[in-house]
């Protein structure tokens, strides 16, 4: 299904798109099952009717919302760089609008010092959930003024069309300087909490993954170098950016802190 | 059918997988992530040889009997196949994803466990391979059976080496773990005959 959107003039770099091909037929949401082509194949186990988000927690206004007040938002097309913690990555147009125009609806307190993304959980029809791979359901979370950044988006598109399921529908979270796993699919609940979350990464290998994630080619993987990336559909690798290329937009969410440490 | 004919055709079959992945290369069919296609493919079909390699004893001595190859020569055949397998997948490692630097590829190997634990595989594969001849299995006598008892070792090395690079679903490392261990227990036993 279409959406109604507008093309934002102020992210499109100048970088080839990635073949949609490639983007739709290559996931990783575990959900759905742990090979890269599982997503895809098993799609139609994700039930998306009459979808809801309750935002909840530390806030003035907690709300349930469906999916037509979140289309209602002014919805916007913007074209990302994407860079999974394996080393792959891609370039991709997602429509949406700013997490912060969400959270602005409920009124976070001042205690609202975290957000956490809750995703579905659904193990009688989700094929990934019959076992406990990670700890159902997925969890991530990103410090408020992470949240409120004007690069976080909320995604209920890509590439001109309404998110396949594949890809996280109905909603996903969208944070171009971070690893891909931090940008949660099919979210069901937003908290706006004070303590740190734990994320589901963090809770399966916390010496792999931590809170941060932020893409760093200086600072590898426990088991990997992340200096470099292979773009889909291509056979080479070229440089990972620091901040998957956002560093002027985002480096000062982190001045002062030592990133090995808060990786 | 003359044996020159069937070591042929049996060697063509262990050779399909390598062929079906050059002919998608070709046609520039391997999915989105092509080099993680040719890695994981070689990867696991080195893995697969090998468990195949160490089945053949207890098959033939369970189930059955009489081989219309002999018996070692299939051994070869497959323990050959999984070198080169393994082979082709230290190539699409070297050129693809160290971009055919030395120093880039030594570095890895030092300071990444898992490549480390592959490559002492490989390299420990190499003797075999060049002893699998009847010429050498004659001049090494007893010895050449103690030798090619490294296909144990390197089996399990394949295994951990796979196992070690999964982020979370450990499922098929896991199984051919287990299938290594059936494997190792059947060889402790003096098998009966089933047929």
């Amino acid at each position: 299904s279409s959406l109604r959107f507008q093309p934002n003039p102020q992210y499109r770099p100048d970088l080839k798109l990635t073949d949609a091909e490639h983007a739709l037929h290559y996931n990783n949401f575990y959900e759905l099952g742990t090979d890269k082509s599982d997503p895809y194949r098993n799609a139609d186990r994700l039930i998306t009717d009459n979808w809801q988000v309750r935002i909840e927690g530390e806030c003035a206004k907690p709300q349930t919302f469906d999916m037509d007040d979140l289309l209602a938002i002014e919805q916007e097309e913007r074209i990302y760089r994407f860079r999974c913690v394996e080393g792959w990555s891609m370039v991709v147009p997602w429509i949406g609008f700013p997490l912060s125009k969400l959270l602005n609806k409920v009124e976070p307190t001042s205690k609202a010092k975290y957000v956490e993304f809750i995703s579905i959980l659904d193990r009688k029809n989700l094929p990934g959930q019959r076992f406990n791979i990670l700890d159902w359901p997925y969890r991530e979370g990103l410090r408020i003024d992470e949240a409120m950044h004007p690069l976080t988006l909320m995604a209920t598109g890509l590439y001109g069309e309404a998110l396949q399921n594949q890809s996280g529908a109905p909603l996903r979270l969208i944070v171009p300087w971070k690893y891909g796993f931090k940008s949660s699919k099919s979210i069901v609940t937003i908290r706006l909490v004070e303590k740190q979350p734990i994320s589901s990464w963090m809770q399966a290998t916390p010496s792999e993954y931590g809170f941060y994630s932020n893409v760093n080619p200086q600072v590898p993987h426990r088991r990997w170098s992340q200096a470099k990336e292979r773009p889909l559909g291509s056979f080479f690798k070229k440089k990972t950016l620091m901040f998957n290329g956002y560093a002027d937009e985002v480096a000062s969410l982190y001045s002062g802190m030592d990133l090995r440490r808060y990786f | 059918m003359p044996l020159a004919a069937k070591l042929f055709i049996f060697s063509l079959v262990c050779a399909l997988p390598g062929i079906d992945l050059g002919w998608k290369l070709l046609q520039d069919n391997l999915g989105a992530n092509p080099v993680e296609t040719l890695e994981h493919t070689t990867g696991d079909w080195t893995i697969y040889f090998l468990l195949l390699t160490l089945s053949i004893s207890p098959v033939q001595q369970l189930f059955v009997p009489k081989w219309p190859i002999p018996m070692h020569l299939i051994r070869r055949i497959l323990g050959l196949s999984a070198f080169v397998y393994a082979l082709l997948h230290l190539a699409v490692y070297f050129i693809f994803d160290m971009g055919l630097d030395i120093d880039a590829a030594v570095e890895d190997i030092a300071t990444r466990p898992f490549i480390m634990i592959g490559m002492t595989a490989l390299t420990l594969l190499i003797p075999l391979a060049i002893t699998s001849t009847q010429g050498w299995q004659k001049r090494l006598k007893r010895r050449w059976q103690q030798l090619h008892k490294l296909i144990y070792p390197i089996t399990f090395l394949g295994i951990l080496h796979y196992a070690l690079l999964v982020k979370a679903d450990l499922f098929m490392p896991l199984l051919y773990l287990l299938l290594f261990g059936i494997l190792m227990l059947l060889r402790q036993f003096k098998l009966p005959r089933l047929r």
